[in-house]
């Protein structure tokens, strides 16, 4: 009889038994966070475990950063130091044209009675390190919930926009970067003004630019600057500039290719944005799809 | 372990909780600035090692665990290494007795099958949802991971023997 079995050979279910159990999970796990988005509670616990180690994994590295930058040589500071200064000059020169330009846009949009646009604020952030996941391009940064981060902030460097906090961990979270496949961003050439949308294509390769008639006016070398339509991100960003234009003739499209503007490979630090001030509301349309809508 | 004239001292508990903490401390190394993702893994070793020595100990419940935690980490698809690893230790699970009297470059070949098929299946389960191919890049990681194995093997045996004189 099975209930004679001694203790010893009590084993729990069968190996068959326990694997068909947690692949079904497992697989309830992969419909859950695909298409449900109902397991952030899951993942914000392991995270919140993973943590230290997490930081332990990252922390030599670190340490043999600032070890560098504290060996750095005088001379190459001093040199820097200089160099700094002469920019400070020129950009305070500039700055000042800037000021008065500022004052002048306020009173026009002031007149205008229009919204007038403030500065964002913004959070100094640290990569921890970038994803391992070769899938996407993520990045990890040392900023999370406790830092005041929601899903949706745009992250830049000093150059241009490098991507977007897609998601949030108690002590970290995740940004996905511009050039993570179909990743798009709603741009505007800046010299003709022409709006349009930059889709990422995988890490590591170009931007590029979709259906644009093949007469758009656009031209290698043009910049790309965000246009602030979605509401995310704010208007005026540098974003990337064009490389490639390519006409093939069986194609009634171009093919566009841009480079991003932001290092995105090359910082350990980055800026998080602060969401730009909500649009005007929608207004409400007239006619069968708004009736629907409503 | 292949068939030798050693008993094996009991393996502690703990041991092979903090191997496996170790393999994922490593995991966790910012392995992205050497290479694209070359990375051995080695929980995936380590849960494979400890499945064919300690098949009472550690099976299928903690491949899941371990798969989860990876999942946070890497920041993907929650549910695509443990699926991976559950059904790799699953196989070692029902083959160990047969895969435990190779000796140990036999077994490397046996384990570089297994996390292959891991990476196989990673792959197809990412490839259905959606994200494009990575190259065959992806596929390298478990080769370096067999090498280890003949090393690891041994590193972690030296535990296990006892100091008892040959006469015996």
């Amino acid at each position: 009889m099975q209930a004679t079995q001694p203790a010893f050979f009590k084993q729990g279910p069968k190996p068959l038994t326990r694997l068909l159990i947690f692949s079904t999970l497992s697989v309830a796990l992969m419909v859950g966070d695909v298409h449900y988005q109902v397991l952030g509670r899951v993942r914000e616990q392991v995270s919140f475990v993973l943590y230290p180690l997490q930081w332990l994994a990252t922390a030599p590295f670190a340490a043999l950063h600032e070890a560098r930058d504290f060996f750095t040589r005088q001379a190459v500071l001093i040199a820097e130091h200089r160099k700094l200064n002469d920019q400070i000059l020129v950009a305070r020169a500039k700055a000042m044209r800037v000021d008065a330009l500022t004052a002048e846009n306020e009173q026009l949009r002031g007149l205008a009675l229009s919204q007038s646009q403030r500065a964002q604020s913004s959070r100094l952030t640290e990569i921890l390190y970038s994803g391992r996941d070769p899938f996407s391009a993520k990045l990890i940064v040392d900023l999370g919930e406790n830092g005041g981060i929601t899903p949706g902030k745009i992250v830049v460097d000093t150059e241009g926009v490098v991507g977007q906090v897609v998601r949030v961990q108690p002590m970290t979270s995740e940004v996905r970067l511009i050039t993570d496949r179909n990743h798009a961003v709603p741009v505007m050439v800046q010299r003709s003004r022409l709006r349009t949308v930059v889709y990422g294509m995988g890490a590591g390769q170009p931007l590029e630019v979709r259906y644009l008639p093949p007469n758009a006016d656009i031209k290698e070398g043009d910049l790309l600057v965000t246009s602030g339509l979605d509401g995310l991100y704010a208007p005026g960003l540098p974003v990337a500039t064009i490389t490639r234009i390519e006409r093939p003739s069986g194609s009634p499209f171009p093919r566009i290719q841009s480079r991003p503007v932001a290092g995105i490979d090359s910082h350990r630090f980055l800026l998080i944005l602060d969401n730009p001030p909500a649009p005007p509301p929608y207004p409400a349309a007239s006619g069968p799809a708004a009736a629907k809508g409503a | 372990m292949p068939v030798s004239s050693h008993l094996p001292r009991p393996v502690r508990p703990s041991l092979i909780f903090l191997t496996l903490i170790g393999a994922l401390l490593l995991n966790l190394l910012p392995w992205q600035l050497i290479g694209s993702h070359f990375a051995p893994d080695f929980v995936a070793l380590m849960l494979l090692y400890w499945t064919l020595n300690q098949p009472r100990r550690v099976g299928v419940g903690w491949a899941f665990v371990f798969g989860l935690a990876m999942d946070v980490a890497d920041g993907n698809m929650l549910g695509q290494h443990t699926l991976a690893y559950s059904v790799i230790v699953y196989l070692v699970l029902s083959r160990s007795r047969q895969i435990n009297i190779f000796p140990f470059w036999q077994q490397a070949l046996a384990m570089l099958g297994l996390l292959l098929l891991a990476q196989v299946i990673m792959a197809v389960l990412r490839l259905t949802t959606g994200a494009d191919m990575v190259g065959i890049s992806y596929f390298v990681g478990p080769f370096l991971s067999a090498f280890l194995w003949v090393p690891i093997s041994n590193l972690l045996l030296v535990h296990q023997r006892k100091n008892v004189p040959d006469s015996l």
